[in-house]
């Protein structure tokens, strides 16, 4: 048993005291990054790097890892008690985590989003112990054409998150699309969409339109409400800020589902975090027995992307680890502070740095129980903040929500972004347009649109190359499925109406 | 303390801060350190290795601290940096995007020319990477086959006016042959693209590169360098392999806002000269496997117009339209 007696060694290195009090530091830090919007994980690690010279590169790695998947557990946080997403991967969670609390389960929520965490990131890093090699060799197999149809695949899951019109959904998505291909264009280096400012070169920040569309719309529309003292229900007593059996029972299948999308999408370069939990609760919602319940607030669209995004932090390691290649920007950061270290990171690290790679893994695995006790009590105390009247909470959000655009790149023009996404989000709340259609099209368009573009540059314009590799095609497929499904539904509706009115 | 005596204080105090030629400037509060990426990009990354590196040897009297003014594709640190016009506690790490985007960006407000040189610090080399089983041993090999069948080989790198690409408009122009470029935004994707055998070929970093080629998954076919580097002791550069093409290097070093008296500028050039000299540094630089571009403020102007006027006539010929 080659591996235990390698996780052996690892929990030597990682429970040693001064690598069990780095670990807390990181997961405490991570935790406390990931409630506050804008900050994020990349650019705390980014900061703590010059500190971390003095220290061995196995504490320093420990530490530097705990800030990355604790920022994924906090992340919930503000998503579900004040729907502003802490970070971008907590976006999915505002759906059904914030009706929760609407509904007096502001405690359930967070519980299920911690222990989702918790599941979740332990299989990452099972998987990342069990299965590294062979499965960094699978997302080589993942090129252009495949991230094109995995893409696809994702916006098909529009007719998932439609409410009750579907062309209102595809609207919103078209915007989101829209909004995704404005700043320089990377393969002719084009401004498109930048009215001449150079604040727009960039495109636009996806945190800034999740905040404006999520948390600042919810400021606007509750000003109309001119009644005193709409508080939100919260129960009183431990038992009922936990989550119910019942409602863990319902996330079994979610916790698993999580778990499993989060990790594969994790280990391929070109997806991220935002992706594997939007594919997650679209899978979470497709199976579901009622999905007409999801935004609604069950439990089970908390647990499925909360899932999904901290499972990709193991799955994110793999090709980092395993070959030296980073997929997101906290990912590069870690390259970045490997090579400071003086280490080599490459395809040979692991064999050259056992104590290194087995310290990491072992460490996770007691980092995520460091983080599961650390913020299980403290769910009743973020839950008190809903007592807030709403002349208070409200403006909390808002400031909330301008501080964290700010910290994002410190530029007052953002928040003038806020603003004008705040009014969008507004408008299409009244006029009854969902928004999650419009963050789908957002996080996906810049990745397809390029993806595309990619495979054709490979194929000379040749379309064949989407169909003709055997992934791609096989998730063409269904995502065709996906789209033909609500078609299928309704005639089937007509087909049972029909012969109810004949017999 | 009488008026007088007052007034006398601050007469001398004036006469300090006017400076005679003797008093020779010196920072007295944090110098801010401004960067174009986010934090863990390059160029914070360098900045975050200067602070340390400042502070651990005692170099100068106050700290060094990082701004990170990201977005808009540099020009809003460029931006930033040149409406600072006399402040003598900022300065900026400049990378070769400082020079070509303003020549590509209608956006852009300001140029190099609108801040003071302060110091170049380093040059980048790179390697021309394929992957191990490809049929390519060198550089010739590519080209030929690039020729025998214009347009179907593949390079994987960045933006348009990346180095990348330069090479490939100045590789392709010289030789006449012709293959795709294709663009990824991640350097970890591009090596990905070459790793899967999606791409045939790409400029890669030589620290980037060693791993994999000892691990056998690439090989380096020719060097982007003046010389070879010493851990390629056998590749040819692309000049000994017979490709007259000017050397594009990556470059990396220091400027400050315009209007800031000549003792400011040497003080800062004697900082980093002070700086490069270090082992910390040259470990640094052999680590990374950067080449030592120290150059200083005088020189790295004149560097500047050279630089500018080589890049302008490289984009134009590769048909990027250039506005200024």
């Amino acid at each position: 048993m080659d591996v235990l007696a390698n996780l052996g060694h690892g929990f030597i290195v990682a429970l040693e005291p001064l690598n069990l009090f780095w670990c807390f530091a990181g997961v405490f830090l991570g935790t406390v990054v990931g409630v506050m919007p804008g900050l994020g994980p990349a650019a705390t690690i980014a900061m703590l790097l010059p500190l971390t010279f003095k220290m061995p590169p196995t504490s320093a790695l420990i530490m530097l890892a705990g800030i990355y998947y604790g920022a994924k557990y906090g992340g919930s946080t503000t998503a579900i008690l004040l729907n502003v997403p802490g970070e971008s991967a907590s976006v999915v969670t505002c759906l059904d985590g914030y009706q929760m609390a609407r509904k007096g389960r502001a405690g359930a929520a967070l519980g299920i989003a911690a222990i989702a965490s918790f599941i979740a990131g332990t299989v990452g890093v099972v998987a990342l112990m069990l299965v590294a090699p062979p499965l960094a060799k699978f997302g080589l197999a993942f090129s252009s054409p495949e991230y094109f149809a995995l893409m696809v695949l994702g916006l098909a899951m529009v007719v998932l998150l439609a409410g009750e019109s579907l062309v209102k959904a595809l609207l919103a998505m078209l915007v989101g699309l829209w909004i995704a291909g404005m700043g320089i264009d990377l393969f002719s280096d084009a401004s498109r969409f930048t009215f001449g400012n150079s604040e727009m070169l960039d495109g636009v920040d996806f945190v800034i339109v999740a905040i404006g569309v999520f948390a600042l719309s919810e400021v606007f529309a509750n000003m109309e409400q001119r009644e005193e003292g709409t508080m939100l229900p919260v129960p009183k007593g431990l038992r009922n800020l936990l989550p119910t059996m019942a409602e863990l029972k319902a996330c079994r299948f979610a916790f698993l589902n999580g778990s499993v999308v989060g990790f594969i999408i994790g280990v391929l370069p070109g997806a991220g975090s935002t992706i594997a939990s939007f594919i997650s609760y679209g899978l979470e919602k497709a199976v579901s027995k009622h999905p007409e319940k999801f935004g609604t607030g069950v439990p089970e669209g908390v647990a499925a992307p909360e899932g999904a995004n901290n499972s990709e932090t193991g799955g994110a390691l793999v090709p980092l680890l395993t070959l030296g290649i980073p997929g997101s920007g906290t990912t590069a950061i870690l390259l970045a502070a490997f090579v400071l270290w003086g280490l080599k990171p490459g395809p040979l690290m692991i064999q050259d740095n056992p104590e290194l790679f087995w310290g990491l893994v072992a460490s996770m695995y007691v980092g995520n129980v460091m983080l599961l006790v650390l913020n299980l009590p403290l769910i009743p105390l973020f839950a008190q903040i809903l007592k807030l009247p709403s002349y208070l909470l409200y403006p909390i959000i808002l400031g909330i929500s301008l501080v964290g655009v700010y910290t994002v790149s410190s530029s007052l023009f953002d928040c003038y972004m806020l603003a004008a996404f705040g009014l969008l989000g507004y408008l299409m709340r009244r006029l009854d347009y969902p928004s999650a259609p419009l963050i789908l099209g957002l996080v996906l368009g810049d990745a397809m649109e390029r993806a595309l573009r990619q495979s054709l540059m490979m194929s000379q314009g040749d379309l064949g190359i989407l169909v003709s590799r055997p992934i791609s095609a096989t998730m063409l497929v269904l995502a065709v499925l996906l789209l033909i499904m609500p078609l299928f539904r309704k005639f089937n509706s007509w087909r049972v109406r029909a012969i109810e009115e004949n017999g | 303390m009488t008026l007088r005596t007052s007034i006398i204080m601050a007469a001398c105090a004036a006469a300090l801060a006017a400076g005679p030629a003797w008093a020779q400037f010196k920072p007295t509060k944090p110098v801010e350190i401004v960067v174009h990426t986010g934090p863990g990009g390059g160029a914070d990354v360098l900045a975050r290795f200067m602070t340390q590196l400042i502070e651990k040897e005692n170099l100068a009297p106050v700290r060094f601290q990082v701004n990170n003014r990201d977005g808009g594709g540099g020009l809003r640190a460029m931006a930033y940096v040149a409406e600072k016009k006399g402040d003598t506690h900022t300065i900026a790490i400049f990378t070769g995007n400082w020079l070509t985007n303003p020549l590509v960006r209608a956006e852009a407000k300001f140029t190099l020319k609108d801040m003071q040189p302060v110091a170049r610090l380093v040059l980048e080399p790179a390697v021309v990477a394929v992957k191990a089983d490809a049929p390519f041993k060198t550089m010739k090999d590519f080209i030929e086959a690039a020729k025998k069948t214009p347009g179907t080989l593949k390079q994987s790198g960045g933006s348009q006016t990346s180095r990348d690409n330069v090479v490939r408009q100045l590789l392709m122009k010289s030789t006449g042959a012709n293959w795709a470029y294709i663009s990824f935004p991640g350097g970890g994707e591009r090596i990905a693209a070459l790793l899967g055998g999606h791409v045939n070929m790409m400029v890669i970093e030589p620290q980037e590169a060693g791993e994999h080629i000892k691990a056998g998954n690439m090989r380096v076919i020719a060097q982007v360098a003046e010389k070879r580097l010493a851990p390629y002791p056998n590749v040819p550069t692309l000049k000994e392999a017979g490709y007259e093409i000017p050397n594009v290097p990556q470059v990396r070093g220091v400027v400050m806002p315009s209007g800031v008296a000549p003792d400011v500028v040497a003080y800062y050039e004697d900082l980093f000269q002070r700086m490069v000299k270090t082992p910390t540094w040259r470990k640094y630089l052999e680590d990374q496997q950067f080449e030592d571009g120290f150059q200083k403020s005088v020189e790295l102007g004149k560097f500047f117009d050279t630089f500018t006027n080589q890049m302008r006539e490289i984009l134009k010929e590769a048909g990027t339209p250039v506005v200024r």
